[in-house]
């Protein structure tokens, strides 16, 4: 016979939570920032191929910090409703906020109900069009939701590079190559430096294309951060 | 829809078509009536990739349609086209167009050009064998492993076959075909391959009622796509009224006979 003990539920969503952050504190962070013609996503990834910043759609890009395999999983789920929702009515009605309301839903119910909560953090982000604004969603494992101004930071040490990133970003947006180059400074720290395969870099960008989505080689963020 | 989660056992992975099958966004085609249909395309291979021309009537009892894009983009590197029924060769376009995007979205690669053709496949039989409204696409691109333009057609059941040279589709297919095969040679510029797909077409217009030539009293004319190493292109109206103008200046001074040569 088992024996249940009583648990109160104040100390069971704190446990969890400190469970879910200590998952997420193990991984390196990310930074999404608004920059004069898009939104840029920077991580820091040894993988060149284990992708933390990846498409969802036309305007939509994903991005996901924690237990890859956990956020794999939303980034697959995220692309199929996006997918399927084009297919069904328009590609303009694939709307990221919509999105980002399943995540945190899916994300809450784990972190309440499930065996253990994800461990992970993820962000959506919109690039604007005639019908929608830019926008930047940061959720957290819990299923809360942040609608992020101007930039958001993601990972274990989030609250330094905030902080860092605050003092550093000015009030207007700047250029593609400026923004990258704040994130980047932002998350390195004044003691390091990021070798330029180590950054998953990309960017949200109207090119008269329809899909706006593109990641940037090796080459291309050494170009920029030169 | 809610997010679309599956187990691990359960995930459709990334095909589009599994998924929106497991999720109910696709269900098998009815046998509901139509009798809209749309017509003739070819496509070639040449030195540089290929081009593909197609007209632009929707046919059903009468002329429903003169302008009818036959020939889309599936993606940078493929251009697709149908034939048949026109509701659901939109329907083909749009399916295969998202399979590609959602495949290479979802592993992060492209698929490879006879990925692409052989996903065709069960697509076509999942229509062709439940209804009555056939449809028949024919696929033809660059293929960026191989560095050479590829043709692929299809028979009513999927069957999936590579043509070395050039495939036709639609209802002025023997007229069509008729002026490639005396005209085409292996290795031809893209200019010349525009030319001879061009004059295949103009024949299906001129012969078959279900095909549209050139109209320049409305100043619409077949689409004319190339696709070579720098991708997919399309010909602007333009353009496309420039190469019929010709074809046609000299079917006025022969008085309307192709006069036993290619003109």
């Amino acid at each position: 016979m088992s024996n249940m003990f009583y648990v109160a539920p104040e100390q069971l969503i704190k446990d969890r939570a400190e469970f879910a952050q200590k998952g997420i504190a193990r991984g390196r962070s990310i930074v999404g920032a608004l920059c004069d013609d898009g939104v840029v996503l920077v991580a820091e990834n040894p993988s060149a191929s284990l992708h933390k910043v990846s498409e969802i759609y036309d305007r939509i890009a994903f991005a996901g910090v924690g237990k890859y395999n956990e956020f794999d999983r939303l980034r697959e789920a995220g692309i199929r409703w996006a997918d399927g929702t084009g297919y069904t009515y328009s590609r303009e009605d694939v709307d990221a906020r919509a999105l980002t309301n399943y995540y945190a839903q899916y994300l809450g119910d784990m972190f309440t109900e499930g065996q253990k909560p994800l461990e992970v953090e993820i962000l959506v982000a919109q690039l604007g069009s005639a019908v929608r604004t830019t926008k930047l969603y940061r959720i957290a494992y819990d299923g809360t939701i942040a609608d992020e101004p101007r930039f958001a930071v993601l990972g274990g040490d989030a609250e330094t590079i905030r902080q860092r990133l605050a003092e550093s970003i000015p009030e207007h947006q700047v250029s593609v190559a400026e923004t990258v180059r704040l994130a980047v400074n932002a998350l390195a720290g004044p003691e390091r430096s990021i070798r330029h395969d180590e950054l998953e870099i990309a960017v949200l960008q109207d090119r008269g294309t329809r899909r706006t989505f593109r990641r940037l080689s090796d080459d291309d963020v050494a170009a920029l951060l030169e | 829809m809610g997010l679309p989660l599956f187990d691990a056992a359960s995930d459709p992975g990334p095909s589009f078509l599994a998924f929106a099958e497991a999720a109910g966004l696709a269900s098998p085609p009815s046998t509901a009536p139509d009798t809209v249909h749309a017509t003739t395309v070819v496509a070639l291979r040449c030195a540089a990739g290929v081009v593909m021309v197609g007209d632009r009537q929707a046919t059903s009892s009468y002329i429903a349609s003169r302008d009818v894009r036959k020939i889309e983009a599936a993606d940078h590197f493929t251009a697709v086209s149908i034939s048949g029924s026109a509701a659901r060769g939109m329907e083909f376009i749009r399916l295969a167009q998202l399979s590609f995007e959602h495949y290479e979205k979802m592993s992060d690669v492209s698929l490879s050009l006879e990925g692409k053709a052989n996903y065709l496949s069960p697509l076509i039989q999942r229509n062709n064998l439940t209804t009555p409204l056939i449809v028949l696409p024919l696929l033809a691109g660059w293929d960026p492993s191989h560095q050479v333009g590829r043709v692929f057609e299809y028979d009513g059941a999927g069957g999936c076959y590579e043509r070395q040279d050039f495939a036709v589709i639609g209802s002025g297919t023997p007229f069509a075909e008729g002026a490639l095969r005396l005209g085409f040679r292996p290795d031809m510029s893209v200019e010349d391959a525009v030319e001879l797909g061009a004059l295949a077409i103009y024949e299906a217009g001129d012969n078959d009622p279900s095909t549209g030539g050139p109209d320049f009293v409305r100043g619409i004319f077949p689409m004319i796509v190339t696709v070579t190493e720098d991708g997919y292109r399309e010909y602007s109206t333009e353009a496309s009224a420039a190469v019929f103008q010709r074809i046609h200046d000299r079917r006025r001074e022969s008085g309307g006979v192709a006069g036993g040569s290619l003109r």
